[in-house]
């Protein structure tokens, strides 16, 4: 009898196993062995082209970057667009979503409108966005027009980085502002009947039962929202034409990984190993976050 | 225990399979690929090069038709690689599926030759091939430490200082013989941001024979060392024409690209650049009046730049003998007559630039004559580290944040602490 049910149960899994096996090989080949092999990379010297060759070198990656002033910079960079980006990328959604929910007129189209930046491709907004950062671009026209200085958009060391930042927080904000509208339809409309019965303000109303009931979406939306700019790689491409500049203001930690994966010769382990930073360095700042956040529930 | 045990069986099992599957593949192709270029057999051989103008793809189009025509039985299947022209070549060689021939900047070419990805080409070559035809600097820019040749170029060009005819006559100036004649020609032309009296590109390609005429090195022993003091003191000048006499500005100040379309667009009085600026000028901006000189001499030395591309083999090209049959004919006189028969770059054998007459074209004659005294754009397999850490520090100099001799030293440490933990 034992023996049987154990045949029964072998015979089950081994069914399951094979449904699930073109899905395993698939993550196998393609997921779980390249982070495997980049592992691998971040340990060893490897030179790629002609004699392939892959000497272990111990931690020397990782000890390397200490003195890597291009990797601080970068950082750096990185650093500057996630704590500026994050906020207001999230207090935008947020604001956006409460606004096109509160019944106004025209807000599907409202809706519509914001949701479209988001669909173009990253790639394509930012050759438009570089035509309108433009010297005699359409930006430099509408400052001067209302008698603001105008920038050197692209060109500008002190100016570049923030450029990229106005452009995706622009870009990125109205993904989150339809995650928080979702949300919104789930806040029970007998909390604000209630709240306004007791004389709440739509001030105190958004404060104190919007903002706390959204708490949750929120951590979600900071979280992806942390993993996105940390990445931040084609828009800082795009804008330098690969090589961080001008003066090293764009050049963020991805930019440099592929730098020094694709542009230099025989340093794809660094690259692998400042790419295993980056992904410990991610993981912290979600770990922090949702320590600081105190949720929870689980994504 | 019975379930872990049945993943990893799975797992093995789909391991395996996919290297039945790549197994197979690569069979195939291995099949597909055994030409070697017999006669009578048909052969395809791959070119990659980067894009260029239509009328310079019709001009290599053209030139491969009459390979073909020559020799039946070889195919060339030409890829244009769009952007990023280097990323993919060494991508696609790592990975094996590397083109049999394609294109190589010299500027690039020392580390590429150094990797051992290129065959040498000197068993290949005949006397017909006539080797001491080519101009012997952009000849040597493609030989290996091993003193062996890895390529060879297909065409060149120089600096020349272009400049717009209306302009110098409405400021009633005459084209600069020396660099202190054309700071002063600058001030005179330059009306406040509207039009700048000399266009510049603040990159070390541009920049390199320049940093090198006062005495300095922009590089030593292969690592980066142009924070010399002459090296600044030659540099300073571009430095101080941009940020004190306000005569010189940066090609996206004014919102173009480059140089060329600075000029074009009457943003510029004059600007240095290369031969193929000409046809672009006159097909983009039909109406505008230019002329061309040898670039001002610095210190009483004529100076300018070359920068030359030649066509390499990959060194695991399964199709060699076809694959040299097309880089000798690209390269011979006969291939090379036909591409740069229209000018848009400069012929490397000699006798085809005897031929062509370049040499007493008004626009291109400047050009030309640069060839025997210009620096070609190479130095050592590090010149590309180098030059990414001079263009992204020189730029905050140039537009005055900081002193040329400040930002020069910290990129000079950041390059060479970069070369030297490769």
């Amino acid at each position: 009898m034992k023996r049987m049910s154990t045949k029964r149960m072998w015979r089950e899994a081994g069914a399951g196993y094979l449904f699930l096996s073109p899905t395993l090989f698939v993550l196998l080949l393609f997921i779980i062995g390249p982070i495997l092999f980049a592992i691998f990379l971040a340990f060893h010297k490897v030179q790629l082209l002609g004699t392939t060759s892959f000497e272990f070198v111990g931690l020397d990656n990782f000890k390397r970057m200490a003195d890597d002033t291009r990797a601080k910079i970068a950082l750096w960079n990185t650093l500057k667009y996630v704590i500026i980006v994050v906020p207001f990328q999230t207090i935008l959604a947020l604001v956006l979503a409460a606004t096109l929910n509160a019944g106004l007129k025209g807000q599907k189209f409202f809706r519509i409108v914001y949701f479209l930046p988001t669909l173009t491709s990253s790639a394509v907004l930012t050759l438009i966005f570089m035509w309108m950062y433009n010297q005699n671009g359409l930006i430099n026209h509408v400052l001067k027009a209302v008698g603001l200085p105008t920038y050197n958009w692209i060109g500008d060391p002190d100016v570049a980085l923030n450029a990229i930042m106005i452009m995706n927080i622009w870009a990125t904000a109205p993904y989150f502002m339809v995650i928080y509208l979702a949300a919104l339809q789930d806040v029970p409309d007998s909390l604000y009947e209630a709240a306004e019965l007791d004389g709440a303000s739509a001030w105190q109303k958004f404060w104190h039962i919007t903002v706390p009931y959204l708490r949750p979406v929120t951590s979600f939306v900071v979280i992806m929202g942390l993993i996105g700019t940390f990445q931040l790689f084609d828009q800082s491409y795009i804008f330098s034409s690969g090589s961080g500049g001008p003066n090293n203001s764009t050049l963020t930690v991805v930019l440099l990984i592929y730098q020094y994966a694709f542009k230099t010769l025989g340093t794809m382990g660094y690259a692998a190993a400042l790419a295993f930073a980056l992904a410990i360095l991610i993981f912290i700042a979600t770990l922090l976050q949702r320590k600081l956040s105190k949720e929870e529930s689980l994504y | 225990m019975e379930m872990k045990k049945w993943l990893a069986t799975v797992g093995a099992a789909s391991v395996l399979f996919g290297s039945l599957l790549a197994g197979c593949s690569g069979g195939e192709k291995a099949e597909q690929t055994n030409g070697g270029g017999k006669a009578g057999e048909q052969v395809e051989v791959t070119l990659a090069g980067w894009g260029g103008n239509p009328t310079e793809q019709k001009l290599l189009k053209q030139t491969l038709d009459d390979f073909e025509k020559k020799y039946p039985n070889i195919k060339v299947k030409y890829e244009v690689i769009a952007d990023q022209y280097m990323d993919v070549i060494k991508t696609r060689l790592a990975g094996g599926q590397g083109p049999d021939v394609f294109y190589l900047d010299a500027f690039e070419a020392p580390a590429l030759i150094e990797t051992g990805a290129l065959e040498p080409l000197d068993k290949y070559v005949t006397d017909d091939f006539d080797i001491n035809d080519f101009e012997k600097p952009m000849l040597d820019a493609f030989k290996g430490k091993d003193g062996k040749i890895y390529g060879f170029p297909k065409d060149y060009s120089t600096l020349a200082l272009f400049y717009n005819k209306k302009m110098f006559e409405e400021a009633g100036v005459e084209v600069p013989r020396t660099w202190d004649e054309l700071r002063e020609v600058a001030k005179k032309l330059t009306k406040g941001k509207q039009v700048y009296g000399f266009g510049v590109a603040p990159e070390l390609a541009r920049l390199y024979y320049i940093a090198e005429s006062k005495g300095g090195k922009v590089v030593t022993d292969n690592k980066a060392s142009f924070a010399d003091p002459k090296v600044v003191e030659a540099l300073q000048p571009i430095v101080d024409m941009h940020v004190k006499d306000k005569s010189a500005a940066q090609p996206n100040e004014v919102g173009a690209t480059w140089g060329g379309e600075m000029f074009g667009q009457g943003k510029a009085a004059m600007v240095i650049e290369g031969n193929w600026a000409i046809p672009f000028l006159q097909e983009t901006f039909p109406n505008l009046e230019f002329g061309t000189a040898e670039i001002p001499t610095i210190n009483g030395k004529k100076t300018t730049m070359a920068y030359t591309v030649a066509y390499v083999m990959n060194k695991d090209s399964k199709k060699k003998e076809a694959a040299w049959k097309l880089i000798e004919y690209l390269t011979g006189k006969e291939g090379m007559k036909t591409w740069t028969s229209k000018g848009y770059a400069l012929p490397t054998r000699k006798s085809v630039a005897a031929e062509l007459g370049f040499d007493k074209d008004p626009l291109r004659a400047p050009l030309v004559a640069g060839a025997s005294y210009a620096t070609v754009w190479q130095n050592g397999t590090n010149l590309p580290i180098i030059t990414n850490n001079f263009n992204n520090q020189f730029v905050s100099a140039f537009l005055g944040e900081r002193p040329l001799a400040e930002a020069l030293k910290e990129a000079q440490k950041t390059a060479n602490s970069e070369i030297q933990s490769k």
